[in-house]
């Protein structure tokens, strides 16, 4: 009875490997193929232009503000070190930080309350009205801010009127509401979807094992929502921290964040390779920030 | 007095969802200190409803729920000295054996070395000891479920709520999880509430039975009285095989059958109700003529319709006349008798076999 059994192990080991090889690699083949189109794209558009910010940051900059390849240096990298940048930078992080954080304690209750709505057609109305805002153009949306915040502005007047605030145009309170405003749909749907696939019979035995409603929450259903929160956070953080529309309609000259201070490089300063120096720069942060956080936080989940 | 008052008790207990349906309906039910009480019925009939009003997950709509005497009304779950072992088991993903069993004891504040002695202790009690790190994905369904009993048994409830535990394993498993779960019971003493569908599950492993059907107690009693006394056809039908006649109650242990023969039988139905004459199949014994059959039994006659063999033993279906037909084993011994199709053949049961019985 051993004989053969040996004998079909053999033949099965000499075989498979061979055809399950060949059979790999025709699938990867084919993957490639159905790939190729985007790879074609993000190879013309995306990876090519960064290697050229890489490049252009170790240029220098002529007397025109032409930037000049031959003789490279690492005068832009410098330059980061400097404190008008450091100060811009500092003004961003706590920004984008404070507006994550915002988002997150506004977000999760709304997207908890669609959740738990019991009819299906409830949630997915619910879901429509928050993606209404994306049907106009986001410039527009924030044009229509800056009549709310303007001194004649309904809000100002509303402002005035209780004596609480007054003209909040051109603040960093402006700023700030501008990105609450434009940055709350992104955290809301993946918190949504993560709390809507929720077993609930988990926080029911929670419940059982003489958690209270809020040890409930905060025992089962926040950690088992991570995934949400930091897909939610990533969403917000990033943009936030490289926002350029909202501050520059809605900030005035003492707000300045990073996406605004890169563009006046790029424009009226005319320093090629210092906007291309800060572009690169936040481009190796974010990502080393974005894999600690996915490293630490979702290992868990 | 602690003696006599149930661990469970309810009265008139409603529950509605919505205007149209009514899960529960006034049920009074009082199950006793240290009892295996099962909860037996088809799904929809409101059992698991009915354990959940008990742990408070549900709140009845009319109706008190007391545990141990004590007026439950709408106090929260965390308030109740019960537990429950849910159906999926429902074990924590983000934590691992060891943080799932002591979860009660935590939320309870108790300290943490006395947290992690009575972990052990409950870990070894369900044969769980070196699996304390283990994620509860890493488990195997069984090993799961002993996680689950392991979780709710840590807390020393007064009384253990469990919700078809053993729906999710294999036969095989569950028969071993039965045992070791009556052993659990027996060892610790408390009362267990055992939610199923399962009526074998119930009858082996339960002091008393409730069975439901929409929402209201069909039956309670010990296996043997729901088994051998069920007092309406959707006991007898639901708990175990049986065979039913049409018949019609003549007078107190009498009835005849629709079409003619006068038949001995246990009555409560009035005189000329029409009834349902139900025999578990283990109790009819199959003859040639009536001079084989014993005295004194009830004897029918009947021809073989069906014949299904099945190794150990064959079944015949029996026709009798216009009120029904019959399913009779015959053990498969050597001195079994073959009978074929259209044989005529006498039915016989003893009277005290024979339940008369209405919806």
């Amino acid at each position: 009875m051993t004989l053969p059994d040996q004998h079909e192990q053999v033949e099965q080991e000499a075989v498979n490997p061979r055809l399950e090889r060949k059979a790999r690699k025709q699938e990867s083949w084919r993957g490639f193929f159905h790939a190729a189109p985007a790879y074609v794209y993000l190879t013309f558009f995306f990876t090519l232009p960064l290697i050229m910010v890489y490049v252009f940051s170790f240029a220098s900059r002529g007397p025109t503000g032409k930037p000049r390849l031959e003789d490279w240096n690492f005068d832009s990298w410098s330059k980061l070190t400097e404190p008008l940048f450091r100060e811009i930078a500092l003004r961003s992080l706590w920004m984008a930080i404070l507006n994550t954080a915002l988002c997150l304690l506004i977000g999760y209750p709304f997207a908890y309350w669609i959740a738990t709505r019991a009819s299906q057609k409830t949630r997915t109305l619910l879901l429509v009205g928050v993606l209404i805002p994306f049907w106009s153009n986001f410039l527009i949306r924030t044009y229509a801010w800056r009549m709310l915040l303007d001194s004649d502005g309904l809000i100002t007047q509303l402002g005035e009127w209780t004596g609480f605030w007054g003209q909040l145009l051109f603040t960093p309170t402006a700023v700030f509401i501008g990105l609450l405003y434009g940055y709350l749909p992104f955290v809301v749907l993946p918190l949504y979807a993560a709390i809507e696939r929720l077993d609930w019979t988990l926080v029911e035995a929670g419940r059982d094992l003489y958690a209270s409603g809020s040890a409930a929450f905060r025992k089962i259903t926040l950690p088992l929502s991570k995934p949400g929160i930091v897909a939610g956070s990533i969403l917000v953080f990033i943009p936030s921290l490289g926002a350029y529309v909202t501050p520059d309609i809605l900030g005035g000259a003492k707000t300045t964040l990073l996406g605004n201070y890169i563009v006046t490089q790029f424009t009226a300063a005319r320093n090629w390779p210092f906007g291309s120096a800060m572009s690169g720069a936040i481009l190796i942060l974010m990502l080393a920030a974005t894999i600690l956080y996915f490293r630490t936080d979702t290992r868990t989940i | 007095m602690t003696d006599t008052t149930p661990a469970v008790s309810l009265h008139g207990v409603t529950k509605r969802f919505g205007e149209e349906v009514v899960a529960v309906d006034d049920v009074d039910l009082e199950i006793q200190d240290g009892e295996f009480f099962s909860l037996l019925g088809p799904s929809g009939c409101g059992k698991t409803t009915t354990l959940r009003m008990i742990a408070g997950l549900e709140f009845p709509t009319k109706g008190s729920v007391r545990i141990h005497g004590e007026e439950m009304g709408l106090r929260p779950p965390n308030k109740r000295p019960v537990n429950t072992v849910f159906q999926s088991y429902a074990l924590f993903p983000h934590m691992n054996v060891a943080g799932n069993v002591g979860f009660g004891l935590r939320m309870q504040n108790v300290n943490d070395s006395e947290v992690r002695r009575r972990v052990g202790e409950a870990i070894d009690l369900v044969r769980l000891t070196g699996l304390e790190k283990r994620s509860p994905k890493a488990l195997s369904g069984g090993q799961q479920q002993r996680v689950a009993l392991a979780r709710a048994l840590v807390n020393s409830p007064k009384v253990l709520l469990l919700d078809e535990p053993l729906g999710a394993l294999d036969l095989k498993l569950r028969q071993t999880m039965q045992l070791e779960l009556k052993d659990i019971q027996n060892e610790i003493g408390i009362t267990f509430v055992y939610v199923t569908h399962d009526q074998g599950e119930a009858l082996t492993m339960s002091d008393r039975i409730a069975v439901m059907n929409e929402g209201r107690l069909a039956q309670v009693g010990s296996a043997e009285q729901v088994y051998e006394s069920p007092q309406n056809l959707f006991v007898a039908g639901f708990v175990g095989q049986m065979c039913h006649l049409d018949a019609v109650v003549v007078e107190s242990g009498s009835v005849r059958l629709n079409g003619g023969e006068l038949l001995r039988a246990r009555t409560s139905a009035p005189n000329s109700t029409a009834v349902t004459l139900t025999v578990r199949p283990e109790k009819l014994h199959l003859y040639s003529s009536a001079a084989e059959a014993p005295p004194d039994r009830n004897a029918i006659k009947g021809s073989v319709v069906r014949r299904t063999f099945y190794g150990e033993a064959v079944e015949y279906e029996v026709q009798i006349g216009v009120s029904g037909s019959v399913e009779v084993r015959v053990e498969n011994v050597p001195s079994m008798h073959r009978w074929e199709i259209g044989d005529q053949v006498i039915v016989d049961f003893h009277p005290e076999a024979a339940m008369a019985l209405t919806e």
